[in-house]
């Protein structure tokens, strides 16, 4: 049996049920551009170079949206109680960790088709189209990582009362090392005059954590569901 | 599929104290037992769902958790909830569960499974515009797209009206020689007149193992009643 027809299934799933719903990267998206908006308005016009902050308002945001998205992990087995089914179902475990983690780098990633353009309106000045591409790169390391780490803590609080609490509170502090790297990779990027040296070791430094979370998920996703 | 001193408990209340059950291929056994008697928690652990605390359990000679994917792919389940997406349609999660199985052709047993079960003309409606009996239909051809060897049915007539009752009637008593069918129910009179052994479960035991063609519908309520107490 394929497994990587099992991952291509369980990924489609997850987007036809995106489609039909519309719940999670709506909310994700619209979260998102709030808090944009509140952040020009509270210190886009007061900023002498806003750039050199650009990028934390970028990351603390998709970070805080990225809560949203994982918040929502396993909410539809949950309530439509279709969770057995899936788990009785011979599929590795390790498949379905694999399958959420893509569909949380999907929607990420379409929220920052959003955040990141008018992270860059509001607050640099001008951009090479040189840097959209490093900014590709640092969007895609980083929601590798907010996908490892947060469907990996979505999995363990799957059979919890207070998932919704659990989520952001494990999750937030998980993703402070991700929100430093990516800002500093940005900075490095929207700042006066690209940084490359930096750049690189920012996102040395999230590949090196996204796989420590794969290497965790790996070691542990088959007692996170199974016990 | 075989169980040998199975023993389970929730937050140190024991359920179940050391069940041993046999269900040959082609077999048809009913579990019966009052509420809490600890039913659904031993089909749940043959189902794979729960790891028993004590004991084990193969199918075909494959215990788990050890060889859990083996069997699991042998293991048809239906509870009482149809195990469906609500928000995708009857295509589509016959689809994905044959995707997740390795169900070849699934062009042509997808309709075929549909058609099984009356819901061809709604292939492509989302579930949750189903009525509650033929979202149970749905979870019936789920449960069959994969052709299991064995059929775990927990209290699988609910929510279906006479039609749907009679449609998993047939199935449980047309399924094939190979196939073996463990059914929890509280319907005495279906599980004697569908099933060839009713087993009851009581505080946790088992408590007596009956052939249906040995003893009477009363006899069996009679024996029901003494052993629920």
């Amino acid at each position: 049996m394929s497994r990587v027809r099992q991952l291509r299934a369980l990924v489609r799933k997850d987007v036809l049920l995106e489609a039909h719903t519309k719940e999670t990267i709506v909310a994700m998206a619209l979260f998102a551009l709030v808090s944009m908006v509140i952040f020009q308005f509270a210190v886009g016009q007061r900023a002498g170079d806003s750039s050199l902050i650009a990028g934390g308002i970028i990351w603390a945001t998709v970070s805080l949206a990225a809560v949203l998205g994982v918040g929502r992990t396993w909410v539809p087995e949950r309530e439509q109680r279709v969770l057995d089914g899936l788990l009785t179902a011979p599929v590795a475990r390790l498949t379905m960790f694999m399958a959420r983690a893509i569909v949380l780098t999907l929607f990420l990633l379409a929220v920052e088709v959003v955040i990141v353009p008018l992270g860059i309106v509001f607050f640099t000045r001008q951009i090479a189209p040189s840097d959209l591409a490093l900014m590709a790169g640092v969007c895609v390391l980083a929601n590798l990582c907010i996908a490892v780490a947060g469907t990996l803590l979505a999995s363990m609080s799957v059979f919890s009362r207070a998932r919704e609490l659990v989520i952001p509170v494990l999750l937030l502090p998980a993703l402070v090392p991700v929100v430093i790297a990516a800002s500093g990779a940005t900075q490095a990027v929207l700042g006066p005059g690209t940084q490359l040296a930096e750049y690189l070791g920012y996102c040395r430094f999230l590949a090196v954590y996204a796989a420590v979370f794969s290497l965790v998920a790996y070691a542990t996703y088959d007692h996170v569901l199974d016990d | 599929m075989r169980v040998r001193g199975v023993a389970h408990a929730f937050a140190g209340r024991p359920v179940l104290a050391g069940v041993d059950l046999d269900v040959a291929a082609g077999e048809r056994v009913a579990v019966v037992g009052p509420n809490g008697a600890g039913k659904s928690t031993l089909l749940r652990i043959m189902a794979t769902l729960l790891t028993p605390r004590e004991g084990t359990v193969a199918v075909g000679g494959t215990p788990y958790p050890e060889g859990v994917r083996a069997a699991r792919r042998r293991i048809g389940y239906l509870g009482h909830d149809p195990l469906v997406y609500l928000d995708l349609t009857a295509w589509q999660n016959l689809r994905l569960f044959g995707d997740l199985y390795g169900v070849d052709g699934l062009d042509d047993a997808v309709p075929d499974a549909l058609a099984r079960v009356g819901l061809l003309p709604r292939a492509h409606d989302h579930v949750r515009t189903f009525s509650r009996g033929m979202a149970q239909r749905l979870g019936i051809a789920r449960m069959l797209l994969h052709s299991p060897d064995v059929l775990l049915l927990d209290e699988p007539y609910t929510g279906l009206d006479a039609q749907g009752s009679r449609l998993l009637d047939g199935i449980v008593t047309g399924a094939s020689s190979g196939t073996a069918v463990v059914m929890v129910t509280h319907d005495l009179a279906r599980a004697h007149a569908l099933c060839g052994r009713v087993v009851m479960i009581a505080r946790g035991l088992l408590a007596w193992d009956a052939g249906t063609a040995d003893v009477s519908h009363d006899q069996l309520a009679q024996r029901y009643a003494e052993s629920a107490g």
